[in-house]
């Protein structure tokens, strides 16, 4: 019954979240000229922020119950920046006078391919590193580390881009997150992405749900523990992937929103996955509306919102799990 | 191999490294037996279990049910020999019930579509070991003891013929100890092989068919348990004597003590 209601809840939050920032924005509705291409306008920046929002969230249930930390994330792993660095390094591929320009390959179709490139082997480099013994500290370290490595190669990226004044804004733009520049394109391109990522991580809810206990435990159940690891990687870089390749580099959602749902919906994935898909978009939506109607000389961008959300509740996060372990 | 052996162990030798864990141990052990599996600490009880479970690599030969270990995938292992460990990484919000379910994996299709008798196997093996009353407490706010016995009841949904328990009574108050050594003996008379690591040699004695004593990773003494548990094995592995009658012991009660 809770449940339920609970997945009720979310509907309404996202059906709120969608209408609202269907009717705010720039421009009036009012006016008959404006009222299509607006409405077309904030449709796909919409569409982009529930996709980028929903693969984040179910990204971020995944990594945790992969590596039995609720402390982690795809922002926290290094994840987001990887798939980033990988975004960015596909723009620059694309600049006239590039081997890949000249084969005219549609930027729409590199972005997301670069974004999964980096994003699986940030993800394969936290997996080398981090057994299933690995501590939270060491965990959150070996992100941090890598989200730095990734941070500074894209600001190379940028230094290199700043020759030409619309690659240097694109690849700005696309660090810092937002949906705003999303063509209908890129979300034709990234919606199977989410799609396929979401139903395979659901898909394999049980095997996540036996990693639980532990690798031995889980391989003494039945589950194949290597392949599982494995494949929910694989989804995870997929959703980041996609994800940042719609929305830029946004942060912090795949922690926020598994906390928030696992004492509504229980820590079972077969539940927890479609309402971390159905919040997160609602999450990011919203945020995305607070990103438009802030009064400021520009509009502010995603990850600006989502950090200014975010870094507090992990902080919290991390002291409540700080006082766990030290009442035992 | 021997009739009806469920588990033929061969030479079965674990090495981490340069350190041998296990050293060319070879024993059949059938159906419808407690098997205690005794040693002093770091004797490789648990690197036994561990090994039989398939968690970790051996070599020597191992064959389980008649069929090489080698040829079985994890599904198929898992509905062949169940596990409880000494120590489990399980600390989540989860009801006891779903932790039980957990047992039914390897019986799920990969989809992960519940089998027929998914409920029936669960509920069974919660009134085996009287955890119904725990089914919807969150795993993570039981005690320890408590939670040892919804493990158990996990294992025993597996519906597995092998059972393997490493250290079960450890965390048990008396009444749920001999409660589960009274389930094993039962589980046992029922067709199912169970081989117990424990600690309390007269818990063993008490329990259990056969024996197999470890001392350094090496099988020193195996056979039925009331020749394995006696003064010159015990002496030779744990250097203590053993005295024939203790002051005092418990049993599970009887329809004698209770009546008038």
């Amino acid at each position: 019954m809770k449940i339920a209601l609970t997945y009720l809840v979310l509907l309404v939050l996202l059906v709120g979240a969608v209408a609202l920032a269907m009717l705010v924005g720039h421009g009036s509705l009012a006016d008959p000229t404006l009222r299509s291409t607006l409405l077309g306008l904030r449709a796909t920046r919409v569409g982009a922020a529930l996709l980028a929002g929903a693969a984040l969230a179910t990204g971020g249930a995944v990594v945790q119950g992969v590596f039995r930390d609720p402390l982690v994330s795809p922002s926290i792993l290094g994840t987001t920046a990887g798939a980033s660095l990988g975004g960015q390094l596909a723009m620059l591929a694309l600049v006239s006078g590039s081997p890949l320009a000249s084969l005219a390959v549609s930027a729409e179709m590199v972005l997301p391919l670069g974004c999964l490139v980096g994003a699986g082997l940030s993800l394969a480099i936290v997996l080398a590193f981090c057994r299933e013994r690995t501590g939270t500290l060491t965990l959150i370290l070996t992100g941090f580390i890598l989200s730095s490595l990734f941070l500074a190669l894209s600001s190379f990226i940028t230094s290199l881009a700043q020759d030409s004044w619309d690659m240097s804004r694109a690849v700005v733009s696309f660090t810092l997150g937002g949906v705003g520049g999303v063509s209908t394109r890129q979300l034709v391109a990234a919606s199977p992405l989410v799609a396929i990522g979401i139903v395979a991580c659901w898909l394999w809810s049980d095997n996540l749900d036996l990693l639980l206990s532990g690798e031995d435990e889980a391989a003494s159940l039945g589950v194949e523990v290597g392949r599982a690891r494995r494949w929910a990687v694989i989804w995870v870089a997929v959703l980041a992937a996609a994800a940042i390749a719609v929305g830029g580099n946004v942060g912090f959602v795949g922690l926020i929103v598994p906390h928030t749902l696992r004492p509504l919906v229980g820590v079972c994935h077969r539940r927890l996955i479609p309402a971390c898909a159905l919040l997160g978009g609602a999450f990011l939506v919203a945020c995305d509306v607070i990103a438009r109607v802030f009064p400021s000389r520009s509009e502010l961008p995603l990850g600006v919102i989502t950090g200014i959300i975010g870094a507090p509740v992990f902080l919290i996060l991390l002291a409540r799990s700080q006082r766990e372990v030290s009442h035992g | 191999m021997a009739d009806g052996a469920l588990i033929e162990a061969q030479g079965l030798t674990v090495r981490r490294g340069n350190r041998v864990l296990l050293d060319d141990v070879s024993f059949s052990l059938g159906a419808g037996q407690v098997v205690a599996l005794l040693g002093p600490n770091g004797a490789g009880k648990s690197t036994l279990l561990k090994t039989l479970v398939g968690l970790l690599p051996f070599s020597g030969g191992l064959r389980l049910d008649g069929r090489e270990s080698s040829q079985l995938d994890r599904r198929e292992r898992a509905r062949l020999v169940a596990y409880v460990p000494q120590h489990s990484a399980l600390d989540v919000a989860l009801p006891a019930r779903d932790v039980v379910a957990h047992g039914r994996f390897a019986h799920r299709d990969l989809w992960g579509r519940p089998a027929r008798n998914d409920e029936a196997a669960i509920d069974h093996a919660m009134d085996l070991t009287d955890t119904r009353r725990l089914a919807e407490r969150s795993f993570n706010r039981l005690s320890y003891g408590e939670r040892r016995l919804v493990l158990l009841a996990r294992a025993l949904a597996t519906e597995a013929r092998v059972l393997l328990l490493d250290e079960p009574t450890a965390a048990l108050d008396v009444t749920h100890a001999l409660g589960l050594l009274h389930l094993l003996r039962d589980l046992a008379s029922r067709g199912a092989l169970i081989m117990v690591a424990l600690h309390q040699l007269n818990e063993a004695a008490q329990a259990s068919d056969q024996a197999l004593l470890l001392a350094g990773g090496r099988l020193v003494a195996s056979g039925p348990a009331t020749v394995v548990i006696s003064a010159e094995p015990v002496r030779r592995v744990y250097g203590v004597e053993m005295v024939p009658a203790a002051q005092f012991g418990f049993r599970m009660p009887t329809q004698k003590d209770s009546a008038p």
